[in-house]
């Protein structure tokens, strides 16, 4: 069995001087080709706003800091999980709910400095929130006074208020402010919705907007199976193997939902190519072919006056290593056949020619 | 956002060709009422109004260059073109111009026909219907309209079909004999198909036809026509099918220099700069133009020119020496070869002297070459059979051409099989038959053409039992044949084949040049380049983009790293940096040699260390 297994492992071994990165491109490459094409006719549908398809990909390989559409699936603590009620309670304290979506209206007087908001009960219910906790939460904002005028009504005076125009225009943030202030729940998730597992035993929650660090902070919540399609609150919060990880398998998911199976390995090493300095780095100028080591590399990619310039302020020196600089002088690439090369000894050679 | 309704409150912006002129209440009641007038000729008929009800607007048109359409107008749900008119229009007692001035047609633009209901024909006539179709095969276009049974075929076929249809062989013009085009093909025998239609006599196609009725079996040989492959008989080919002349013209000039110099016409002297040889210009006359009725080949002089040199002489201590010239005389192109069909010398509005030779080739049709159907079914020549190996019938018909039948469900291009069945019935007959768009029901003209079919012995369908040629057997299946016209399109192997071995290279980077004109090679990019490193094939890539490409050897110093040269009167590696004679000859690509120069030129110099110095 471990003689089958160790032939099994020795088959599956890359040989040597194979050109992984290349094919890894390539795999990758033909199937988004075929993405942009296929891209066009599901363009109708609009009810999802989920980025999927060469967008995410784009979004992963180019590292972008902030991707389109966020979002978490929360998986829940044993005790937990099964109750819908609990599970509920975490969704509330997970969704945000600003001051702005809880009211009927609201009108500002700007020169008197005098905001007033007109609760709506119905929403509040909804919501799950009192008329205290807003209150509450208004009084801790700076510049600002919050009374209670009659029921379902607010008024909100801007502390320093008056008639110049700096004056008004700083009224109008602070008003700004308190509509867009949070009352309740994390900031940055706008939806948060319970779902059944497929199984039917238990909940977990789903929602547009990730805030990985705040959400496992909440009681209840499985730590271990938190997750995020944010790949840098994953670096963030979990470190460098999980962001590894998670853009190995949101490729992965990617590619598989548009009907294109390509092969982990191919994906795991692109994961491996964006990570191993320890930080994240995109795939293109800024990333890990701007930081190639050779310069004619670099200057064969792009900027290639840029990178010459530089390359002579610092006395670059280029060894010839990789592809890209072997092909633009004529020498035999070290790739494949060429990673073999034949090394004699010069005693050995002088027997030769003896012989 | 504004909404339409809004705006008709403070009424409808008006605008003339685009530019805005006033504002009406009513844009609805006011186009309508100009639409009145211009139907009862109190304006031009060549105005046309149209209210935009999105955006409360009214665009009237009265520009050139609009495209219209007739139509045939409904006052209370009645046509005006009435069954009295119609006898009328028949008896050519009044025409179309009539009917314009009586308002019972009228031409619309692309704007207007947003506003009407337009009905296909009268049958389709509904309450809201405004308009009629002059002829329900109006919605199509020229070319569409001169094909047969477009209605039959898949609607993204029909693009293609014109496409093809435009680049058919024929008599493109009967004074081809006068012309000096560019490029021009001539079919030796054009037919007129057997199956037309009435804008194809209309149109008086007849006098150009551009292509030939087919004799067409929906089979497979041997596997020679898979996909879009065809195959030919060739004793039809031998017997004239498809052959076609191409000409080809190139023109010269005698052009003037600033400083009083000029071209010449003549033959040049082996003195002269870039002297090709005394072998191609063996066929030009004493006034350096090719003879008329010559055969010429692939790098033959057609006109031998003597250009002034390219940059101003320098004074000798003689003076200025006897005027140098250079060789700037027309070759035949790469590939080409033919006969000079004519030669003519005539004078541009400068006065110079200006010829054109024109070079008349025979196409046979050969593997290679491109055919196509009005249907949008092309195919590439890729076998031609000898008439005894092909298929034939009990009769003893032999097809010209085979086609794959797989061609045919994919693409539903039914017209192609209907034009099949009514051409094979029409020849039985010994006439032409319609195939007019929307003139007739499918149904009713297959039975029309089973019945003609049976009544001459054919299977109703068009089947017919075939033999294999080369076994002498019958086919087990029963095969559909008959007759299609195909076009011969322009697209022929014989003016696209290249081939490169060895050959011209470009000045700046020693790499091969490209193009079929220049004895270019195709190129080895960069997508073909990774396929390569993706295999490992490590010397292949440095066959293709160094050995076969831009190889040079160099002189590296290796005491300073600059490139030198080779003094050849010293016989010593030179370094014109430092001086010295320690230089080792390396090979690599010119491209490189090349950047670092480049980079020379931004201050940057460039180094090389090599491993051993």
């Amino acid at each position: 069995m471990e003689k089958k297994l160790d032939l099994q492992s020795k088959n599956v071994n890359i040989s040597p001087g194979e050109a992984v990165g290349v094919l890894a491109a390539e795999s990758l490459g033909e199937p988004s080709t075929q993405m942009v094409l296929r891209a066009f006719h599901s363009a109708g549908i609009a009810s999802a706003v989920v980025v999927t398809g060469l967008p995410r990909i784009e979004e992963i390989i180019d590292a972008k800091k902030k991707p389109k559409s966020p979002s978490m699936h929360i998986k829940l603590e044993k005790g937990v999980a099964g109750d819908y009620e609990k599970v509920r309670e975490i969704r509330r304290k997970i969704e945000e709910v600003r001051v702005g979506s809880l009211l009927k209206g609201f009108s500002e007087d700007l020169k008197g400095g005098v905001m007033l908001l007109y609760l709506d009960k119905e929403k509040m219910a909804a919501y799950e929130v009192t008329q205290r906790s807003v209150v509450s939460r208004i009084s801790k904002m700076e510049r600002i006074e919050v009374s209670t005028e009659g029921d379902n009504t607010l008024k909100i005076k801007a502390i320093g208020a008056g008639k110049k125009r700096a004056d008004m225009k700083e009224a109008r943030t602070a008003f700004v402010n308190v509509r867009t202030a949070v009352v309740f729940g994390i900031k940055g998730i706008k939806k948060a919705i319970v779902q059944q597992t497929p199984d039917k035993k238990g909940y977990y929650i789903e929602t547009s907007g990730s805030e990985l660090e705040e959400v496992i902070k909440i009681e209840g919540v499985d730590k271990r199976h938190v997750y995020t399609n944010n790949i840098f609150e994953m670096l963030h919060v979990y470190g460098i193997e999980a962001a590894r990880n998670l853009i190995a398998n949101e490729l992965n998911m990617t590619m598989a939902n548009e009907g294109a199976g390509v092969s982990f390995r191919h994906i795991s090493l692109v994961a491996d190519a964006m990570t191993h300095k320890g930080i994240i780095m995109g795939v293109g100028r800024h990333g890990i072919a701007g930081s190639k080591e050779s310069v004619l590399a670099r200057a064969a990619f792009e900027e290639t006056v840029k990178h010459f310039i530089n390359a002579s302020v610092f006395g670059e020196r280029d060894m010839l290593k990789g592809v890209a600089e072997n092909i633009l002088i004529g020498k035999q690439v070290s790739v494949g056949t060429g990673t073999v090369r034949l090394s004699v000894r010069k005693e050995d050679l002088k027997k030769i020619k003896k012989a | 956002m504004v909404s339409g309704k809004s705006l008709s409150k403070n009424g409808s912006k008006v605008y003339l060709n685009g530019r805005y002129i006033g504002t009406v209440a009513d844009g609805k009641a006011f186009s309508n009422e100009v639409r009145q007038n211009r139907r009862k000729g109190l304006i031009s008929g060549e105005v046309n109004v149209a209210y935009v009800e999105k955006i409360g607007e009214v665009h009237i048109n009265t520009d050139r260059g609009r495209v219209r359409k007739p139509y045939i107008i409904i006052e209370n749900g009645a046509s005006k073109f009435t069954e009295e008119l119609r006898e009328k229009l028949d008896r050519k007692e009044i025409d179309i111009n009539y009917l314009l001035r009586r308002g019972v047609v009228e031409y619309l633009d692309a704007e207007e026909e947003e506003d009407i209901v337009a009905a296909s024909n009268e049958e389709n006539v509904t309450k809201e219907t405004t308009h009629i179709d002059v002829d329900s095969a109006s919605v199509l276009g020229l070319t569409m309209n001169s094909s047969v049974f477009p209605e039959h075929n898949s609607i993204g076929r029909h693009p293609i079909s014109a496409n093809f249809m435009k680049q058919g062989q024929g008599l493109y013009a009967t004074n081809f004999n006068n012309r000096y085009d560019a490029r021009a093909f001539v079919m030796y025998y054009p037919q007129n198909p057997i199956v037309n239609s009435a804008s194809y006599r209309t149109l008086n196609l007849k006098k150009h036809p551009a292509g030939q009725n087919f004799v067409v079996a929906l089979t497979t040989y041997y596997g020679y026509n898979m996909q879009d492959a065809i195959i030919l008989n060739r004793g039809a080919v031998d017997r004239g099918l498809a052959r076609s002349a191409f000409f080809r013209t190139y023109s010269d000039e005698e052009n003037r220099y600033p400083g009083g110099q000029q071209d010449h016409f003549k033959v040049p002297q082996p003195t002269t700069e870039g002297y090709l040889g005394e072998h191609a210009y063996a066929k030009l006359g004493d006034d350096g133009i090719i003879e008329a009725d010559m055969e010429v080949k692939e790098g033959d002089v057609l006109v031998g020119k003597l250009s002034p040199p390219r940059f101003l002489e320098e004074q000798t201590a003689f003076g200025i020496g006897e005027e140098k010239s250079r060789d700037n005389s027309v070759t035949l192109r790469y590939g080409e070869e033919g006969t000079i069909d004519n030669v003519m010398l005539s004078e541009t509005k400068e006065a110079t002297k200006i010829v054109k030779v024109r070079i008349r080739s025979v196409k046979i049709p050969e593997v290679g070459d491109k055919f196509a159907s009005r249907h949008g079914q092309k195919g590439v020549v890729s076998l031609i059979v000898p008439p005894e190996d092909m298929p034939f019938t009990k009769d003893g018909i032999v097809p010209d051409l085979l086609l794959n039948p797989h061609s045919l469900p994919s693409r539903m291009t039914f017209g192609h099989m209907l034009e099949t069945l009514g051409a094979k019935a029409a020849a039985l007959e010994g006439r032409t038959y319609d195939g007019t768009p929307f003139s007739k029901e499918g149904s009713e003209r297959v039975e029309q053409y089973g019945n003609v079919l049976k009544r001459y012995g054919f299977d109703s369908f068009g089947d017919e039992e075939l033999y294999d040629g080369r076994t002498g057997k019958r086919f087990g299946a029963k095969i559909f044949n008959g007759i299609v016209y195909y076009n011969r399109l322009m697209h022929m192997v014989s003016l696209k084949l290249q081939v490169r071995s060895r050959g011209p290279v470009q000045i700046l980077t020693h790499q091969p040049t490209e193009g079929k004109n220049r004895r270019g090679g195709i190129r080895f990019g960069e997508m073909e380049r990774d396929a390569l490193v993706g295999h490992g094939a490590s010397l292949l890539i440095k066959d293709r983009l160094l050995d076969q490409s831009d190889k040079v050897d160099i002189w590296i110093c290796k005491t300073c790293g600059d490139i030198g040269y080779y003094d050849y009167i010293k016989n010593a590696a030179m370094c014109s940096l430092c001086e010295g004679h320690n230089l080792e000859k390396v090979e690599i690509s010119y491209a490189f040699k090349l950047l670092l120069f480049e980079i020379k030129s931004l201050h940057i110099l460039g180094k090389v260390k090599l491993k051993n110095g």
